[in-house]
């Protein structure tokens, strides 16, 4: 968040207490210190368990229990660095959009690398109408899809891959506003190599393998701790063993 | 009955320069066999008027723009604004001019609309000739109109000066007297048959229509003939008066003509603003929608371009279309200089009520934003970016989903619901299965494979000439990923064919 959204908000927390005042002026003491411990670039160490649910469940509860609003932020972006397809990175991230599906709401895929493979989805629970999936043609096309979509207002997720070109920072930032305009969970997918660069995502997370399992680095948060790592299982029925044939 | 007859003594010239700005101040004259036939204000300062020579016109004013007249234009003009003039009364006429023998002298074209059913809705009789008036001077169509009981009476009153003079200012529809008064005080030459006639009427002395109809009928039937008699009759109103009605197309076509070509798309924009406008009025009045606007460029003789917006919903607010359009524009570049925009609506449908009622009630904004947004995409993108997944009945994996084109958003109006299989299956699939390097009795895919389960043995389509037999693995590759391969029991060969991510 920059230096002058923030002044906004405190002009506008500034303004707040004198109209409480003139309504209920029992409360007006204690009114502004609520909203303050609700605003999401505040960061309470105490009260760190206590905190309501804030973010859309992961709908796994190891690491819903490391993230500040315990789900994926909202009307945020997520980085997801990865370097090898195939260690369970959508898995991660699909309870989440059959639940947004459930509710009705749209979930757009930018750039998917394979065809998403409708059965699975199914499976998981995603209600394939409300997917919709993009291939706009070069760079300039595909973040102006991902700008229109999450500010729409219209879609709850929208996932991204980024493609051979990085993004310059001033896009990304871009697109972190868009999510926020629209309420829209923004996922993107880039390679771990920009682990290195500076990011405006509210969240990023380094996902590996460690042979048997995801393993989770919380590289950065928004108001909360990051450096923590935790292991995810895989599905039990994808790593089950049979006796070997060959 | 009451007939309004309105008379569009320009449209030659307005079919030709609809495209022009209000503030385009160049002289332009329209031409046919050599004659001026119509001038616009900024020619007519120079003295240019209908029925000088070319080379007289041209002495007068250098500048002058001269355009060849377009009767096929002018018929298009014409029928749309009898389509115009039908939201008004269902009884609607029009009637081309006869251009044949005299450009100069022929009647001018005309629509003829029965208005005494609209009268109630409009408030009256005045109300709804300034409606008239006001829309057709927003149009840029010069005009005049005359009131009569039949729709040769308008014909002939709309050209009598008193009684355009008495239109202005009238309330009320007039009594069949003072029809009578007019028709009989009006001048013979004004009569809607041909030169020879009226040379032969002046001949003998008859200079007003009450002249004429004091004559007995049956000698003015030898004189002039039958024909003329049942004009004259048609004109009284002692024998009907038929005339052929106008019945709207479903469909939407208009056309806007640039006499200096565009060569640049941000231009385009103001005349197809136009052209939507319209569009979208024609589409409010008759309750309909079209799902695709189809935009013609017409390159004059080096071809057209046809450009396509899709619309995904019933979508008649004319701001929206314009930014559709305009999304669609920036990307077109024009390979000849534009000569004219066409704007074609195939097939409109009617708006259903229930589609309406998801608009109001129902999780309605967020539904209609989801299609604002899909269209927007479609514009910018192209139809071909755009997909869906949907589940298709298949024993083969690659043939267990299908692209759905349409997306349907809604997930109520299924018939028949497919189940997957119940079986671990990957979330990627890959488009075309890729190869496996074997060696020693082991796979090799970006390291070494491991295979975890298996095999599922999927064979089908043997009855076809392609048989398909493949016993299907879980692998995990060196890196943990975990792979859906395959071994072709035909060919012993594997291939990778999805990712479990």
């Amino acid at each position: 968040m920059n230096s002058a959204e923030n002044f906004l908000q405190n002009k506008q927390l500034g303004d707040q207490p004198g109209k409480q005042a003139s309504r209920e002026p029992l409360a007006a003491g204690q009114e502004p210190l609520q909203q303050l411990l609700t605003r999401p670039d505040i960061w309470q160490l105490a009260s760190g368990q206590r905190r309501p649910r804030t973010g859309i469940s992961t709908g796994y509860r190891g690491l819903d229990a490391l993230l500040t609003g315990h789900g994926w932020p909202r009307a945020a972006t997520t980085e997801l660095l990865i370097d090898k397809a195939g260690i369970g990175e959508m898995s991660l991230i699909i309870p989440a959009l059959a639940e947004l599906t459930r509710q009705g709401r749209m979930v757009v895929l930018v750039n998917p690398p394979h065809i998403p493979y409708a059965p699975a989805l199914v499976q998981a629970g995603v209600q394939l109408e409300k997917l919709l999936i993009l291939h706009p043609r070069g760079q300039r096309d595909q973040l102006w899809a991902a700008e229109q979509s999450l500010q729409s207002g219209a879609c709850g997720a929208l996932i991204q891959w980024q493609s051979r070109e990085t993004p310059a920072d001033k896009d990304l930032r871009r697109l972190q506003l868009a999510a926020r305009d629209g309420d829209c969970l923004h996922f993107h997918f880039r390679p771990g190599s920009c682990a290195q660069t500076p990011s405006p995502a509210a969240l990023r997370l380094q996902l590996k393998s460690d042979g048997e399992q995801l393993a989770l680095h919380l590289f950065k948060q928004l108001s909360g701790k990051s450096g923590q790592r935790v292991h995810l299982a895989r599905h039990p029925d994808l790593v089950r063993r049979d006796q070997p044939l060959h | 009955m009451l007939w309004l007859c309105i008379q569009l003594p320009k449209l030659p010239l307005e079919a030709l320069t609809r495209a022009h700005r209000v503030t385009d101040n160049a002289a332009v004259g329209v031409v046919q066999n050599g004659l001026v036939v119509e001038a616009n204000p900024a020619a007519s300062a120079h003295n240019i008027e209908p029925g000088l020579s070319i080379a007289t016109a041209c002495a007068y004013c250098a500048e002058l723009q001269l355009l060849e007249r377009d009767p096929q234009r002018e018929e298009q003009l014409l029928q749309q604004l009898a389509h115009w003039a039908y939201s008004f009364t269902p009884l609607v006429s029009p009637r081309s001019a006869d251009n044949k023998q005299n450009p100069t002298e022929g009647n001018c074209a005309c629509l003829y609309l029965e208005i005494s059913g609209s009268l109630k809705a409009h408030h009256g009789l005045a109300p709804l000739l300034q409606q008239l008036g006001k829309e057709l001077h927003k149009m840029r169509i010069s005009h005049f109109m005359g009131l009569g009981h039949s729709p040769s009476a308008a014909h002939l009153l709309s050209q009598l000066p008193e009684h355009r003079q008495w239109l202005a200012t009238a309330k009320t529809a007039p009594t069949p007297q003072q029809w009578r008064q007019w028709i009989s005080f009006a001048p013979s030459k004004l009569l809607d048959c041909n030169h020879k006639a009226i040379t032969r009427l002046y001949a003998s002395g008859i200079k007003r229509v009450s002249q004429l109809l004091a004559i007995p009928l049956s000698e003015v039937g030898s004189r002039f003939g039958r024909g003329f008699i049942d004009y004259l009759a048609r004109l009284n109103g002692t024998r009907p008066d038929p005339v052929p009605s106008y019945e709207p197309p479903a469909e939407f076509h208009s056309e806007l003509f640039f006499p200096s070509p565009l060569d640049n798309s941000e231009q385009l924009l103001f005349p197809a603003g136009r052209l939507v406008r319209e569009l979208s009025r024609q589409l409010q009045r008759r309750q309909l929608y079209s799902q695709q606007l189809c935009w013609v460029l017409d390159y004059g003789s080096r071809g057209e371009q046809s450009i396509h917006v899709e619309i995904s919903r019933p979508l008649l607010d004319p701001q929206r279309l314009i930014a559709l359009t305009k999304l669609q524009f920036e990307r077109v570049e024009l390979k000849e200089p534009v000569q004219a925009l066409a704007l074609k609506c195939q097939q409109l449908r009617p708006i259903e009520s229930h589609s309406l009622r998801e608009d109001f009630f129902d999780e309605g904004s967020k539904l209609h934003e989801s299609y604002q947004l899909i269209d927007k995409l479609k514009a910018r993108l192209g139809h071909q970016a755009l997909s869906g997944v949907t589940l298709k009945e298949s024993y083969l994996p690659e043939q267990a989903w299908q692209n759905a084109d349409s997306l349907t958003l809604q997930s109520r109006a299924r018939k028949h619901q497919l189940t997957p299989v119940n079986a671990p299956r990957p979330n990627w699939l890959l488009a075309r299965p890729d190869p496996i390097q074997q060696r020693d009795h082991k796979l090799f895919y970006d390291g070494e494979l491991h295979l975890l389960q298996g095999p599922e043995r999927i064979d089908g389509y043997w009855w076809q000439h392609h048989r398909h037999a493949r016993d299907y693995y879980i692998a995990r590759g060196a890196q943990g990923s975990l792979y859906w391969v395959y071994q072709d029991l035909t060919s012993e060969n594997w291939f990778l064919h999805g990712v479990y991510s």
